[in-house]
């Protein structure tokens, strides 16, 4: 589903991923790990089409087809999504509209009937109960106010109304604590599915003990440095990055 | 000939004689050279203004001041007034013949809201009077028309009166509109405004406020939204005269094209006016690489406990909240446009009542889909 290869990325001129290659299949979640400055956060803002994130040298394939080329509303309509490690707050826009506008958006670009309001909210009130988001936070103003795991907690009730293909989880785990973890986790769980790859993103092996991916990739220095299956994780947190990193190189 | 007025009319043509037109070198006209654009606006019909106005309730007092020789005594008491500390109401108090008074007597509250209407070029007055515990709501609003009008309005706020006052201006690319609102705030009264501004080729709004008495209080808000060569200049000056007044205002400004936006914000707090509170905020938002905003708060303090705030800012459309809403499948124009909505919005939504900050956001919509488009 997703192929990338040999990715250079300059941010401002400065070239941040030096050569990655990856590949995920559908059905598969695949986790990135990395320390802070490797380039996880350049990764998942060039797969979702940031401007200012520029491509170098190599390639992203996404269902065969080149992503570089697609705005980012192109690329979230064909099913990339982004979960982001911080969503914005934007006040004067309450949550509901902007799920509304979002989801119309979507369907509209993929020529699929729009949904009225009644049909939204009914959608969107199946979908938050799993996730505990009350109809209280859905009149909200975008992430105005909301805690971190509230915000995390949005940023998965979206991908739950989206249905992406692809869903890239940037630090997901971040400023949670360990029951507020637990709800995106298993919120992130119900929505694998054999048609979907997800590709995690995180600097602490916690998030991994919860959602289980089938292959984790070491960043460090731009580059995946170490690649194994879920027991990576566990060595990771025992043994540090440095020492993977180190024997890589 | 009606001695009262005519020797109003007298002292406020020698006032405006000795300080003549406003132009950019007196300070607080600097981004709005009304000289200048008169100069070369060749316009050689003075005009009159015409009013019109919704029906009135018969618990309300209204009277025409084109028959001043018959002017009650409440007219006489409070006409011109405040017309004398600068040049342009000066201007329309010695100019004007046409315009209206109204007055909401003691403990009246006015249920109907009041809409009035400005309308042609020249020079007009209005005079409004809120007698101690009445209320009332009104919606002025300026047709678009070709050429030069200065309006001067003054507004009297009762002990324990409320006065709601709704102005939306239409963009008029054609004309040069001037008006001065002087209004005077009593114990325990409130003035509340939302100033809607489509522009004009030259537009200046001029809102002078007293607050009087302990327990005077005054919210304001406005939006401008402008697009082409149009200017819009909002200046506020607010005067707390005695403690325990408060003010707030927030002003949000959209400018596209290669339009001016002016927001000039004085508070000044008296000697002795303790636990006096004020608050102002202005932000414009620029979206034409010719688009200029002008945001000028300013504090003069006299008073030891005082609560003041002010902020200014001037920006683009954040280019993080447009890629967050980008990268939900919004396209980038539907993304700019919920996102000046959303930036509009927190001014807007101080109008309390339902119907007229609809209106109000309907005529956004149309200052909008004109300034973007330009």
């Amino acid at each position: 589903m997703l192929e990338i290869k040999d990715l250079h990325v300059a941010v401002g001129g400065k070239e941040i991923l030096k050569g990655l290659t990856l590949s995920i299949a559908a059905g598969k979640v695949h986790a990135i790990m990395g320390p802070n400055g490797s380039g996880k956060s350049t990764l998942s803002y060039v797969l979702a089409g940031r401007a200012g994130y520029e491509i170098m040298q190599g390639s992203i394939r996404y269902n065969g087809e080149d992503l570089n080329t697609l705005p980012p509303e192109e690329r979230a309509a064909k099913g990339v999504f982004l979960a982001m490690q911080y969503p914005v707050e934007i006040p004067g826009v309450t949550t509901l509209n902007f799920l509304k506008t979002a989801l119309n958006a979507q369907h509209r670009a993929r020529g699929e009937k729009e949904l009225d309001a009644m049909s939204v909210l009914k959608f969107v009130r199946k979908k938050a109960a799993a996730l505990k988001i009350s109809e209280e936070m859905l009149k909200r103003a975008l992430n105005v106010g909301f805690s971190g795991g509230e915000k995390k907690r949005l940023e998965i009730l979206q991908m739950a109304l989206f249905e992406p293909k692809l869903a890239i989880l940037d630090e997901t785990d971040s400023g949670l604590d360990i029951d507020a973890l637990k709800l995106v986790a298993e919120g992130v769980n119900a929505l694998r599915a054999p048609d979907r790859a997800m590709l995690v993103i995180t600097h602490y092996q916690r998030l991994l003990n919860f959602i289980v991916p089938d292959r984790i990739h070491v960043l460090a220095g731009g580059r995946i440095v170490a690649e194994g299956g879920k027991e990576l994780a566990h060595e990771l947190e025992a043994k540090g990055y440095e020492h993977i990193a180190g024997k890589a190189a | 000939m009606v001695p009262w007025i005519d020797a109003r009319r007298a002292e406020a043509a020698e006032r405006f004689r000795a300080l003549g037109l406003p132009h950019r070198r007196i300070e607080n006209w600097k981004y709005t050279d009304l000289k200048s654009a008169l100069a070369g606006a060749n316009d050689s019909e003075p005009g009159a203004i015409a009013w019109s106005i919704s029906p009135v309730p018969s618990a309300i007092e209204l009277f025409d001041l084109a028959d001043l020789a018959d002017a009650p005594g409440w007219v006489q008491a409070h006409l011109g007034k405040a017309a004398m500390a600068e040049a342009m109401p000066a201007a329309s108090l010695a100019l004007a013949r046409t315009g209206f008074a109204l007055r909401v007597p003691k403990g009246v509250a006015v249920a109907e809201i009041l809409r009035v209407a400005f309308s042609g070029t020249g020079h007009g007055r209005a005079l409004i009077v809120l007698e101690e515990g009445a209320s009332l709501t009104l919606v002025e609003s300026r047709v678009a028309e070709r050429g030069f009008s200065n309006i001067g309005i003054e507004i009297v706020v009762g002990p324990n009166a409320h006065f709601t006052h709704i102005r939306s201006a239409d963009a008029a690319p054609d004309a040069i509109q001037v008006e001065d609102v002087a209004i005077r705030v009593a114990r325990d009264a409130s003035y509340r405004a939302h100033l809607m501004n489509g522009g004009a080729s030259l537009s200046r709004l001029n809102l002078r406020m007293t607050l009087k008495e302990p327990g005077a209080n005054a919210k304001l808000s406005g939006v401008s939204v402008l697009g082409g060569k149009l200017h819009a200049d909002v200046t506020t000056e607010i005067y707390h005269a005695s403690g325990e007044t408060q003010s707030t205002q927030l002003f949000k400004h959209v400018a596209g094209g290669q339009s001016h936006v002016v927001y000039q914000g004085k508070i000044t707090v008296a000697e002795g006016a303790d636990k006096s509170d004020s608050r102002q905020t202005a932000k414009a938002l620029l979206l034409g690489e010719r688009a200029e905003a002008d945001l000028k708060p300013e504090l003069e303090i006299f008073a030891d406990d005082v609560k003041c705030a002010h902020g200014a800012a001037v920006g683009d459309l954040d280019a993080d909240s447009l890629f967050y809403l980008r990268a939900r499948g919004i396209p980038e124009g539907e993304a700019r446009n919920v996102l000046i909505r959303a930036f509009l919005e927190e001014a807007v939504t101080e109008i309390a009542d339902d119907g007229i900050r609809e209106a109000v956001w309907a005529s956004v919509e149309n200052a909008l889909s004109k300034a973007i488009a330009l």
